[in-house]
């Protein structure tokens, strides 16, 4: 029995907000972003000013929606409603651990420090398409069958940083 | 290829997501998100800024390592190789759907195209027609350029159709896979674009950039593009 108004209530709306913003900025950039579908420039905007703001929404979502269960326990006694408020809390968390997954990486595993060998060692086929590239005294080629899969080495040429992209 | 800096601020790229099947890059210092097949930086605080190219070359590793000797090669990273394209990737990829479509010029979406950039305009010369030519004289907006296949008949290179220090535009004929010569001064020009023999040997062509990309690709980044054709 709730001791004071109406707790579920107020804890119901608090709750339903964060996980209902969570779920949106987790999900509206992951709907817009994906391949084999087009991107208009607006939506693509917004989903990437989503994605630039999308950690700090997540904590306010995260303490809004702890904050709330707090509140509830402290007013409301029955184990099943409690239970509930934590696992709207642990649902609000969930989103935002899954929103600092990076799919394209998780797929491609671009990679820094990347190493070299001399090319009278290497035993690519002469025939292999390479991607060359000249800074000051160094001479480097990176093989397309290794950078079309990566897509994005961050490299250190000479002292000068690149960064070899497909 | 870009330099991983920009106004003394060194970046590391992260692989972000992608638009119109070409890759985002997000860099970890600024958040700022950056298309890769330009440059541009298109959402976050660098927005509006481009990065600085890398000139780079696609060729065979074969005519790669006979120019540079003493160069070095990405090694694999193990634990992916299985998963590494096949060596004709671009090519079996023509087939592969696009999400963008501009069927102009009887070109499919995804015919590979050598385009090239110079003074505000733009130009794409069909991949294919280039391998057969060989060599093509040309011009992007006002700059004349010379098209040139490699001995590998696959390496494409791109130069200024200017001899440094010749006021007249020459004309070029191919001699051999290996050899171009120029009809102002007689001499013979080698894939580096350097004069071996003739008045002009010991000078070079300046490069010019070129990006070998699908037709869809290049379009979509260059609307104003014009099309060579044979």
């Amino acid at each position: 029995m709730a001791r004071h108004g109406k707790p579920g209530r107020t804890f119901l709306i608090c709750s339903l907000l964060c996980i209902a913003v969570a779920a949106a900025v987790l999900i509206y950039p992951l709907y817009v972003i994906r391949p084999f579908r087009p991107q208009a420039p607006r939506g693509l905007m917004a989903a990437l000013a989503i994605l630039r703001y999308r950690p700090w929404v997540m904590i306010v979502c995260f303490l809004g929606s702890l904050a709330a269960a707090i509140w509830y326990w402290g007013r409301e006694t029955r184990v099943l409603r409690r239970v509930g408020a934590a696992i709207a809390v642990i649902a609000v968390a969930a989103m935002a651990v899954l929103s600092r997954v990076n799919v394209y990486e998780m797929m491609f595993h671009p990679f820094d420090r990347p190493s070299f060998s001399s090319a009278d060692r290497s035993k690519l086929n002469g025939d292999e398409k390479v991607i060359a590239i000249g800074i000051g005294r160094e001479a480097r080629a990176y093989p397309i069958r290794i950078i079309s899969y990566h897509h994005v080495i961050n490299d250190l040429v000479d002292g000068v940083p690149i960064v070899a992209t497909y | 290829m870009w330099r991983a800096e920009i106004e003394g601020l060194r970046l590391k790229f992260h692989l972000a997501g992608i638009n119109n099947q070409n890759f985002l890059m997000r860099d970890e210092e600024t958040g700022t998100y950056w298309q890769q097949i330009s440059g541009a930086a298109i959402s976050g605080p660098l927005a509006g800024r481009h990065l600085t190219l890398v000139p780079s070359d696609e060729l065979t590793f074969a005519l790669w390592k006979g120019e540079k000797p003493g160069g070095t090669v990405l090694d694999d990273l193990a634990p992916f190789v299985s998963r590494y394209a096949p060596k004709d990737w671009d090519v079996r990829m023509r087939q592969a759907p696009t999400v963008l479509s501009y069927p102009e010029n009887g070109i499919a979406q995804r015919d590979l195209m050598l385009g090239i950039e110079a003074s505000g305009a733009s130009r794409a010369f069909p991949y294919d027609s280039v391998l057969k030519d060989k060599l093509i004289e040309d011009h992007v907006g006002p700059e004349p350029v010379i098209l040139v296949v490699g001995p590998d008949d696959q390496s494409v290179r791109v130069f200024e159709r200017r001899i440094p220090g010749v006021s007249e535009i020459p004309e070029f004929y191919r001699v051999s896979p290996t050899l171009f010569m120029d009809d102002a001064t007689g001499s013979g020009w080698n894939f580096q674009g350097c004069a071996e023999s003739g008045k002009s040997q010991g000078k070079c062509l300046a490069r010019v950039e070129v990006i070998k990309d699908y037709w869809f690709d290049w379009r979509h980044y260059h609307p104003a593009t014009t099309v060579y054709r044979r």
